[in-house]
């Protein structure tokens, strides 16, 4: 029985109509209940930005860093100026670009609490909200047509990550059809894994031969988040649509889970512990007494 | 025929050789052999955590005919199975293309490099087995 069947299913027995009440179900509030639901179905969740303000200063401080990189003049429209870099540099002079671009970000002592506000609270609902953070947030350029810049499929889990992470995935721009990501349902990741060893031997390519006819290419606008568990199946294929991507990407795990090998300190930092937390992590009991 | 360039970086997501190695350490250890090297570094791939997998170096054996070689974390990240390190030397120098172990400081560019490659696996298992490992 998998996860999702455990807790969204009836038991053998009982018919579909007829779902037992969890025993959390009161814990819960029902969005937070229909959003947790939605996550263990899908392994993802779309949600509106929590903040507008705040995903709007990421999008422009990122085209102003694009800009600055390419000699430009600031944009006064950053979503078209985002959409059309591709009118001003190929595949080739991309690189220097997005190194600037990446420095840029990640040099902004506001990126990683304002990226973190764009997602608190549906994280609170689905990770907790004691949390770690990647240290780095990425981001990804893929122009269309442009075949260097591909993730091939993978599941972070299989990379290293712990199987406790999410990864919240921010467009700047529209997301869309190829121009997006695609990413594996839980069940049908349950069936490819079932028969695992059928691809000794074979390529990455072969597996995504494999759960192509399965994969759901994620429509993701600019002023949404998508939120998707790391342990599916994912990645990119050629952009094919006339615009450019754009996103960013960041990996959050309940401060307190296990790690893998991307590791506290290196990989991740805390950025919610509680005050409890810290009590209990500083609490010392007093001296023993002689027996 | 579109020009062949970079070597390919291809790190790892389980031991290698009994150690676990961060993968951004991996990373600055491959940079810094291309750099030494002036082999141009194309972006790493990671293999699976899986034992015994090896879809991504697969991959990237597919990908022989776009660059010019495989710049790997270790040489100790081949195959365990002697046969099938045998596939992946013949798919290296068939291509045309040379593999390197960048924490060993050397690699596979010519026919004559394959014994002692081999030898230095042959020679780890026996020590790794006369140690108790």
């Amino acid at each position: 029985m998998s996860v999702t069947q455990s807790i969204a299913s009836s038991p053998a027995g009982l018919s579909p109509a007829e779902p037992i009440r969890r025993y959390d179900a009161g814990f819960f509030d029902p969005d937070e209940q229909a959003l947790i639901d939605t996550f263990l179905r899908d392994g993802h969740v779309i949600v509106p930005v929590e903040n507008q303000a705040c995903i709007e200063r990421i999008r422009d401080h990122v085209a102003i860093s694009a800009a600055d990189a390419l000699d430009l003049p600031r944009p006064n429209y950053p979503d078209a100026f985002l959409n059309r870099i591709h009118c001003q540099v190929d595949g080739k002079g991309l690189n220097p670009v997005r190194l600037a671009v990446i420095q840029a970000l990640n040099g902004a002592d506001w990126l990683r609490h304002t990226y973190y506000r764009l997602v608190r609270q549906t994280l609170a609902t689905l990770v907790g909200n004691e949390l770690a953070m990647q240290r780095r947030v990425n981001l990804s350029i893929q122009l269309p047509d442009d075949d260097s810049s591909l993730l091939s499929v993978h599941a972070d889990s299989w990379d290293g990550d712990s199987p406790f992470e999410v990864v919240v995935w921010v467009p700047l721009v529209d997301c869309y059809r190829s121009k997006s990501m695609y990413l594996l349902p839980p069940a049908k990741q349950a069936e490819i894994e079932a028969e695992w060893q059928r691809f000794d031997g074979q390529d990455t390519e072969a597996l995504f031969r494999a759960i192509e006819p399965h994969v759901t290419y994620l429509d993701v606008p600019f002023g949404t988040a998508l939120v998707f568990s790391q342990n599916l199946m994912h990645g990119n294929r050629v952009n094919a649509e006339p615009e450019t991507r754009w996103t960013m990407n960041c990996r959050f795990k309940a401060a307190l889970s296990p790690y893998a090998d991307k590791r506290l300190g290196e990989f991740f930092e805390p950025i919610t512990l509680r005050p409890a937390t810290r009590l209990g992590m500083a609490y010392k009991l007093p001296d023993s007494f002689d027996e | 025929m579109s020009e062949r360039s970079g070597y390919r970086g291809y790190v790892a997501s389980r031991d290698v050789r009994g150690q676990r190695w961060p993968q951004h350490v991996q990373n600055v250890v491959i940079r810094d052999y291309c750099a030494r090297e002036k082999l141009p570094y194309l972006l790493s791939v990671a293999e699976y955590a899986m034992e015994g997998c090896y879809m991504n170096l697969s991959t990237v054996l597919d990908e022989l005919p776009r660059i010019e070689g495989i710049a790997m974390f270790s040489l100790f990240m081949l195959p365990q199975r002697p046969e099938r390190r045998q596939a992946v030397y013949e798919r290296v120098l068939g291509a045309g293309a040379s593999l390197h172990g960048a924490l060993e400081g050397t690699g596979l560019t010519s026919a004559a490099d394959i014994a002692r490659i081999e030898d230095t696996f042959a020679l780890e298992g026996i020590t790794q087995r006369a140690a108790g490992f």
